[in-house]
């Protein structure tokens, strides 16, 4: 055989049989090339953004100095770093004022990822700063200026030292850091701390050495660091730094990979298709050159050949188009996104790479291969069948390719089990459908006169190809309805988590005679509040009669003995749910507790175990009635433990709520400070804020995504209805021979396919139902809500769809002499 | 197709009269399918006029084409052209539904048995010989009882024998009819059993 694979390639390209296979090949390297690029700069980009939240890109954290020689080492692996130290602190001014303030001490050079910002007046317009105070300066939190009754210029007292102000603190990216910043803040320089005298060994401070740098030098600071870590020696990453963000973030991520899985099954789909097409196509093509004494082994080998040079040829249009997209993508919604998108790496194209390639052997080589047997006598008899049947083995190979892709790609296998759930659902009913299609004989005459009676015979004739072409609209409208749903209560879920009133400021230390006077002054300023809960702080020391072992002894993880934050109630918190046991009945006397599910689990303990507990000095033994799960990134007070109200009622308790404050409404803290000077407040207010702007961009992010595996959806629709095409043609042109008028054989197309699309949607919202319940309850760990809009929707998408595609593609066959296309084909 | 305009057909004059049979013969790519599909109304000419009973093709749009080629033409294809997903008898049924026709099944039937297909009505064209097919074919041409009759070389997927007695039905029923037929053909002993002869050559006319 002298014939080349390029030049038959070349002639076919002439010809154009060629160009349906390379568009689904460009088209589907492109779409997952562009998504992966698009997730990869983004993640990178969000993960920046989340370092923001550390200040640095890793934290150690400990209750003591940090060794200098950590801080020498990473900066011997390039990497840069900064030290801060937190304690409370009075601060004092002229001899009358004083306020016990949070104190924050820092090196140059801090922060190293995110901003801080101050003013030059209190409550001033905010203005990013190039670093923190300089050394013998301070800047105080606007608040303090009013309860501190000083001015910019004016000295205040920390220990021993007095300080200048300089100007107003405003933010700080780890201002998140949580319970520690009490009280009002003031930022000072960490060379300063020697002179205050107020830090002594055993004072309640935090040390953070903070790093920032490169990955690579990250990784390899980080493996070099773990095992020096003591204990009470924390290192904090992302997830430990925020878990908000790190739930949010997690889930935006388990997304975009879903997305990216879908669009590897709808590319495969769609060069299955192609390729079908092509092979069916292409068997006169081999029938001839059997004839003229080609082997099936040297057909095989040219058409093979033939595929790896498409396949380099569509990888490589398909990887630059993939960027493209993105890039538009970037480029016309970048201003949406806070983030500056990172670089995406080798990993795109590699991924590109590796689905055209897999795509290119499982779905598109078995039909081509096929046509090295295709019979030469078709040479002689047109009419012999054309269209070489797929076998089991072929939709066995597609699955495996499938499975592998998106296990590949998402690296998770559940979330792979869950897309591959639906599609199962949505074959074995595809299959039904043609079962009954097939084995309802020949109810429906057939009866060219009627535009109705024809589209109902023509899908009954077609029984089987129908039934394949639904299962595959199905698949495509499917995806696209799990896509949709799984991103709407995503973005719902998040916008429901923190809702414009999401409380943001905390109140500790509220004495049992202060509450009403609290409850009263926030409601005279109309301040929304959530309720007012005691607190007690107590340690658990045993369970069911054996001593827990200190943490000295058994470290940070495992079961040791715990303090927490106990309160009481008659009735289950809000937000809680029960997982376990039951709740006790209002008034009870009985020494029941209730505890936080992780809790138990770390204490090892469960519903009827008994804990030995110390609250203040005396003890007291309770059983575990219940154990709950609560939301933490609700930003609602939660307790790990919570009693009956008549079992804590001989212990002093404290009260703590939560409210929120607009930022216009500050001031009123101020006002609350000076009523109130024993109470905490705790401002979350500008890392709820941080929060909500993550979550916002990662719902841009989605809907971007979104958008691009619309356009991969419908590009397997069209080339769904482009594999019917010419059959329908064929059949169309006798029909208009003989005589059938334009409007008739239209109509009846248009039935037909909107018959195909009103199955096709039905099935697919089917098995939409089923994967979005598996995706949220199993993958995403959200609650499944229903959607009655989803029925509808996936009907009359499927109708409309499938009607309107199918009678475009067929259009041809009114629009040209019956002649014409009788010959074409 | 790109380039210079290509002139298929030229200056063809012709007249046939009302249930006269006329072969169209020539070479290969004298215009012979291209003639037969103008004078059918499957295909539209770039200039000249094709008029059938009074009716003239060119003031027809494509719909009213459709309509008179299901009032009064029949066809048989070279490739049978049989709708694969169809029954014989349902593919010879299909011109008489166009047509409106109560009868149908009745008439589809008759013409099958006319054809020596009547043991065959509902088995598929995938379960025939190519001969079996094209007798298939000429039960529909013939069973819309139309007024002209196109064949596009009838024969020229069968053997000799086969074609020999497909041809003989044609004729047959033909004279039954009284349709005129209008036959391509290079095989000039087919062409002798018509009553007229066009020679084509290069597009021209150039013997009737």
């Amino acid at each position: 055989m002298s014939m080349t694979a390029t030049r038959m390639l070349a002639r076919d390209w002439r010809g154009g049989e060629l160009g349906i296979l390379v568009a689904a090949l460009v088209l589907a390297v492109a779409v997952v090339t562009g998504i992966s690029a698009f997730t990869t700069r983004l993640q990178s980009a969000l993960e920046q953004e989340s370092h923001r939240f550390l200040a640095a890109d890793l934290v150690v954290r400990s209750g003591r100095d940090i060794p200098a020689q950590w801080a020498g080492r990473a900066e011997s692996l390039s990497l840069s770093t900064a030290r801060t130290l937190s304690f409370p602190s009075m601060v004092y001014a002229g001899d009358e004022a004083m306020v016990l303030a949070s104190v924050k001490a820092v090196s140059g050079g801090y922060p190293l990822r995110g901003e801080l910002t101050f003013s030059e007046q209190p409550f001033g317009p905010a203005r990013p700063a190039a670093g923190g105070p300089a050394p013998g300066t301070v800047w105080l939190d606007s608040r303090l200026f009013a309860l501190l009754d000083v001015a910019i210029g004016d000295r205040v007292g920390i220990g021993e030292a007095t300080f200048e102000v300089v100007a107003a603190a405003r933010t700080e990216p780890d201002q998140a850091a949580g319970f520690y910043s009490m009280g009002p803040r003031v930022l000072m320089h960490y060379d300063d701390i020697p002179a205050t005298g107020v830090v002594q060994p055993g004072s309640r401070v935090e040390y953070r050495q903070l790093y920032a740098g490169e990955p690579a030098a990250r990784e390899a600071f980080e493996a070099w660091l773990k095992p020096r870590l003591e204990s009470g020696q924390r290192l904090l990453d992302v997830e430990q730094g925020q878990p908000g963000i790190g739930g949010a973030l997690d889930r935006a991520e388990r997304f975009l990979l879903l997305a990216g899985s879908l669009a590897v099954v709808l590319a495969g789909v769609a060069i299955a298709l192609a390729a079908r097409r092509f092979s069916e196509r292409h068997t006169d093509y081999v029938a001839i050159m059997k004839s003229l004494g080609a082997s099936s082994g040297a057909i095989n080998r040219l058409y093979g050949k033939s595929l790896l040079i498409l396949g380099l040829v569509a990888t490589g249009l398909g990887c630059v188009a993939g960027w493209g997209i993105q890039s538009v993508f970037f480029s016309l919604f970048g201003d949406q996104l806070p983030v500056t998108p990172g670089p995406a790496g080798p990993r795109p194209y590699a991924v590109g790479f590796a689905t055209a390639f897999t795509c290119l052997l499982c779905f598109a080589w078995p039909p081509l291969r096929r046509l090295g047997q295709a019979s030469p006598l078709r040479v002689l008899r047109r009419d012999m069948p054309r269209e070489s049947r797929r076998t089991l083995g072929d939709y066995l190979l597609g699955l495996v390719a499938v499975t592998a892709l998106m296990w590949w790609y998402s690296g998770d296998w559940r979330l792979t089990g869950a897309v591959l759930l639906g599609l199962a659902i949505t074959i074995v009913l595809g299959m039904g459908l043609a079962l009954t299609l097939l084995r309802g004989g020949r109810l429906v005459g057939m009866s060219a006169g009627s535009i109705w009676r024809l589209a109902l015979a023509g899908l009954q004739r077609r029984g089987a190809a129908n039934a394949l072409q639904v299962v595959i609209f199905a698949m495509a409208i499917m995806l696209l309805l799990v896509l949709v749903l799984v991103r709407t209560s995503l973005i719902r879920e998040w916008q429901a988590q923190l809702p414009a009133d999401t409380p943001n400021h905390f109140m500790l230390n509220i004495a049992p005679q202060e509450v009403q006077d609290v409850e009263q002054m926030l409601r005279a300023n109309s301040v929304p509040s959530e309720a007012i809960y005691p607190m007690i702080r107590g340690r658990v020391m045993s369970v069911n009669g054996v001593d827990l072992p200190t943490r000295e002894d058994a470290g940070e993880e495992g079961p040791r003995q715990r303090g927490a934050n106990f309160t009481w109630s008659d009735t289950v918190p809000a937000g809680n749910k029960l997982v376990a046991g039951q709740w006790w009945s209002a008034g009870t006397g009985e020494a029941l507790v209730s505890l936080e599910e992780e809790f138990a689990e770390r204490l090892g303990a469960t519903v009827g175990d008994r804990l030995g507990l110390l609250v203040g000095a005396r003890p007291l033994e309770v059983t575990v009635a219940s154990v709950r799960k609560l939301d933490w990134q609700s930003f609602q007070p939660n307790f790990f433990m919570v009693f009956p109200p008549r079992v804590l009622a001989d212990f002093q308790a404290t009260f703590m709520t939560s409210f929120h404050l607009d930022p216009t409404e500050k001031p009123f803290l101020n006002e609350f400070i000076r009523r109130f000077p024993t109470i905490t407040v705790i401002e979350m207010d500008v890392v709820v804020e941080q929060v909500r702007a993550i979550v916002d961009q990662v719902s841009a992010a989605i809907e971007l995504v979104l958008a691009v595996i619309l356009a991969a959806g419908s590009l397997v629709l069209v080339a769904g209805v482009q594999a019917s095409v010419d059959a329908r043609m064929h059949e169309s042109s006798i029909l208009r021979a003989l005589g059938a008028r334009r409007n008739l054989i239209l109509g009846g197309l248009a039935i037909e396919f909107a018959a195909l699309g009103l199955f096709a949607g039905l099935l697919a919202t089917v098995a939409a139902e089923f994967s979005v319940y598996v995706l949220q309850v199993w993958v995403m760990d959200m609650r499944y809500v229903p959607s009655p809009w989803l029925w509808p929707t996936g009907i009359v998408l499927g109708v409309v769809l499938i009607a309107g595609l199918g009678v475009y593609s067929c259009r041809k066959v009114v629009a040209s002499p019956p002649l014409a296309v009788l010959r074409e084909l | 197709m790109a380039g210079r305009e290509l002139e298929i057909l030229k200056g063809i004059n012709l007249e046939i009269k009302s249930g006269e049979s006329v072969a169209v013969v020539g070479a290969s790519g004298s215009g012979k399918s291209t003639l037969l599909g103008l004078l059918a109304g499957l295909d539209e000419a770039s200039g000249g006029r094709v008029i059938i009973g009074g009716t003239e093709l060119g003031q027809l749009d494509e719909d009213g084409r459709a309509a008179f080629r299901a009032e009064n033409v029949g066809f048989v294809f070279q490739s049978f052209q049989l709708l694969p997903a169809l029954t014989a008898l349902e593919n010879v049924m299909l011109p008489l539904e166009l047509k409106g026709q109560q009868d149908a099944r009745a008439q589809a039937g008759y013409f099958l048995e006319r054809v020596g297909l009547g043991s065959r009505l509902d088995h598929y064209p995938r379960q025939m010989s190519g001969g079996e097919q094209q007798r298939v074919a000429i039960a529909r041409a013939f069973a819309s009882r139309p007024e002209i009759l196109f064949a596009d070389e009838p024969t020229g997927n069968l053997d000799a024998s086969t074609g020999a007695h497909v041809i003989d039905l044609l004729f047959e029923l033909n004279r039954e009819h009284g349709t005129t037929l209008v036959l391509v053909t290079h095989d000039l002993k087919l062409a002798d059993r018509c009553e007229r002869r066009l020679q084509l050559e290069g597009g021209a006319l150039v013997a009737q």
